[in-house]
């Protein structure tokens, strides 16, 4: 009886996902082998693995492989240690403890296309941040008209929209730690440094890998805040691995090459997941 | 073994309950995909029909459609701009278009290109005369899409900022020379202002942008023939140095934030649409400010040329009721049924040319500027590598305003890679 009940509770989600989920998986991946113009479906033909040498000889590709990373790079690890500390901060907070943990959960509950439309008024060049600039007898900036600061106006703005979640799920984490732990280690005289560097952190390793994983998976595929600000530009600064396969879909009708590249994105993260995951482990195991 | 048994029969109702369940989704889903397809319920015969307008707007039209029609049963659909383009290709990809959709301009190309859009030329050469903006929808003299509404961008000058300038606000900038005066005097003169909207950090509209100068000093993309590149001509090389000249005392930044500009009075001169007269009176009731036509290279020389745009009428091939489709095509276009919709949404003017002589043009001026200006608008050809060419054409216009490349180094690489991708491939 127990056995059966969950295989049908899972059913509609199981159909949900074959649907719209796997069947679009593998349809790409048959897809990414083909030249296919959405225009003209019944033109289609094998073209076998044409797309993905194209997608490695394009200097498009690597240009938008290249901005991705550097989005990644620059994304990841300062939302970690923001939301490492924020959590650490919310933990110590006895006040109002439900008032900061919303307000600091809030932005992660706008979407995506919000947030980016509040941000490109607060980027403008009458806007809130050059505003400020200007109070403080400081020079206007082209946020996102400058090919140099476009794309770290985005990365800033990605990191403000992801730490409140993040820093949400490492204050979880926090939370199960056990109190004989940390009163032991009050009581051995360690310093709050120390407590959290050999008890707090070891702890939250699981935590932190997850939230490693998490984000690195949403970074890679950052689109959204692109197409809403910048679509690609100013030069192509901003132009990322989704954004440029959005184009050469959507745009240019390259349907095959598109999901080519949206394969040599799966095949990438996958290998930076491993990666991470190893790293963190081990890291995990030491300490 | 009792167990096991006992399980197994619960196991097999679950297979049963599953098995049920998947056979009423798929009776669900045929259900659907019925639904759009060979008679509709009443026996009348669908037209499906997308666009973009508000419901509200079009649907006293379409009534009015079902009355004079009562055998077809128009199911109409709003898309949005952000993303009807997918929604639209999406549906070709699945072989389920709809009979007839409203198309922009500059999407056409791509679908003409791709033998998508029905040829309707012998269909419609008793609307021919009646209506304008054919070129935008020809191709080597065959029509893929019936015009519908037609746009173009003039110069919006605010005489505020001209008086403070020590210009003449009656005056607007007519040529080359007096675009560049009044921008240069406004930007010097007046506090926190700039004199002209230079669009940037935005690839896609540049060419919309640089393309009026260039066009207005008898220069083009392509030659007439459609097989040649003529972007690295002496009259684009002197539009866009002309153009360049005036990134001083210009805003550097998207068309949005021009128009925003133009309307807190921080800037003296933008090109924008029709759609800033209906939104300026709510957000800057105080301004004060003229429309014009664009300004031409000079007194007696070249033409005040735009950048024309239209919202057209497709009816893909794999359409089911093209004869139905045609017939609500044509009924849309008539001016009795264009005119409610511009005065609903003052985007684009209706493509009937009966339409301009309507009376609300007599007591909107501003209006009857863009109906002169559209006189002298050029559409992009529409040409099957034109999405190729035109991203060319943004990419090397982006160089040169943000000053990676000299102007006419821009221009001669734009016309080498334009060259590349006309010739034929091996």
């Amino acid at each position: 009886m127990r056995a059966g009940r969950p295989s049908v509770g899972l059913l509609p989600w199981g159909i949900c996902f074959a649907v719209f989920g796997l069947f679009p998986l593998l349809y790409a991946l048959l897809l990414s082998f083909q030249d296919m113009n959405p225009l003209r479906p019944d033109a289609s033909h094998f073209v076998g693995l044409a797309n993905y040498a194209h997608a490695l000889g394009s200097p498009s590709f690597w240009h938008a492989l290249r901005t991705t990373v550097v989005f990644v790079v620059g994304t990841l690890p300062v939302t970690l240690v923001l939301a490492y500390g924020v959590a650490a901060l919310l933990g110590r907070i006895r006040r109002a403890q439900s008032f900061f943990r919303a307000a600091i959960f809030f932005p992660a509950t706008l979407s995506m296309v919000v947030v980016s439309l509040v941000f490109k008024s607060l980027y403008a060049e009458d806007g809130l941040m050059n505003g400020w600039l200007a109070a403080s007898d400081l020079a206007r900036v082209h946020w996102l008209q400058d090919p140099r600061l476009a794309l770290p106006s985005i990365m800033a703005m990605d990191i403000w929209a992801s730490v409140g979640y993040y820093a949400i799920l490492l204050l979880a984490g926090r939370k199960t730690l056990p109190v004989e732990q940390l009163e032991a280690a009050r009581l051995e005289g360690l310093t709050a440094w120390q407590v959290e560097r050999r008890i707090v952190l070891p702890h939250l390793q699981p935590v932190i890998l997850f939230v490693v994983l998490l984000n690195t998976i949403r970074s890679f595929q950052v689109f959204i805040e692109v197409f809403v600000l910048t679509r690609g530009g100013p030069l192509e600064s901003t132009l990322t691995l989704v954004y440029h396969l959005y184009e050469r879909a959507f745009y240019h009708f390259e349907m095959g090459y598109a999901c080519a590249i949206a394969y040599l994105l799966l095949a990438l993260v996958g290998v930076v997941l491993l990666i991470q995951r190893r790293v963190l482990r081990s890291a995990e195991v030491a300490a | 073994m009792g167990a096991q048994s006992h399980s197994g029969v619960r196991a097999g109702g679950s297979r049963r309950i599953a098995l049920t369940a998947i056979i009423l989704a798929a009776a669900t889903l045929a259900a659907l995909a019925g639904a759009g397809c060979g008679k509709s319920a009443a026996g009348k015969t669908p037209v499906v029909f997308w666009q973009f307008s508000p419901l509200a707007t079009v649907q006293p039209i379409l009534d009015r459609f079902r009355a004079e029609n009562p055998t077809l049963d128009v199911q109409v659909e709003q898309l949005t701009w952000q993303s009807g383009r997918e929604k639209i290709v999406a549906a070709i990809a699945a072989g389920r278009p709809p009979d007839l959709c409203e198309l922009g301009s500059t999407f056409l190309p791509g679908l003409v290109a791709d033998s998508t859009l029905a040829d309707l030329t012998d269909s419609t050469t008793d609307i021919r005369s009646a209506l304008v903006g054919w070129d935008g929808v020809s191709y080597r003299g065959r029509a893929y899409a019936v015009p519908w509404m037609v746009g173009t961008r003039a110069l919006y000058v605010n005489q505020d900022l001209f008086r403070r300038a020590g210009l003449d606000p009656q005056k607007p900038p007519a040529t080359w020379d007096e675009l560049y005066r009044a921008a240069h005097q406004i930007a010097e003169r007046v506090p926190d202002a700039k004199g002209f909207g230079m669009n940037a950090g935005e690839r896609e509209v540049l060419f919309k942008k640089f393309m009026p100068f260039a066009w207005g000093n008898g220069g083009d993309i392509l030659d007439s023939t459609l097989t040649k590149s003529v972007i690295n001509s002496r009259q684009n090389r002197e539009a866009l140095r002309f153009y360049l000249a005036l990134k001083p005392y210009s805003l550097l930044e998207r068309q949005e934030m021009h128009e925003q500009a133009f309307a807190k009075g921080r800037l003296g001169i933008i090109v924008s649409g029709p759609w800033l007269l209906r939104t300026l009176p709510k957000t800057a009731p105080d301004l004060r400010y003229t429309v014009a036509l664009m300004p031409r290279p000079a007194t007696g020389h070249g033409t005040p040329a735009s950048f024309a745009g239209a919202e057209v009428l497709g009816i893909f091939r794999g359409s089911k009721h093209r004869a139905e489709a045609l017939r609500l095509a044509r009924f849309l276009v008539r001016p009795e049924n264009t005119m409610p919709l511009f005065l609903a949404t003052g985007n684009a003017f209706p493509a009937a040319a009966s339409a301009a002589a309507d009376s609300y043009f007599t007591t909107h001026p501003l209006d009857r500027v863009f109906l002169e200006q559209l006189r002298y608008a050029v559409s992009p050809p529409l040409h099957p590598k034109w999405v190729e060419i035109e991203e060319i054409v943004n990419g090397e216009l982006e160089e040169a305003i943000y000053g990676t490349k000299r102007p006419e180094q821009a221009l001669a690489d734009a016309d080498a890679r334009i060259t590349q991708v006309l010739s034929p491939k091996p």
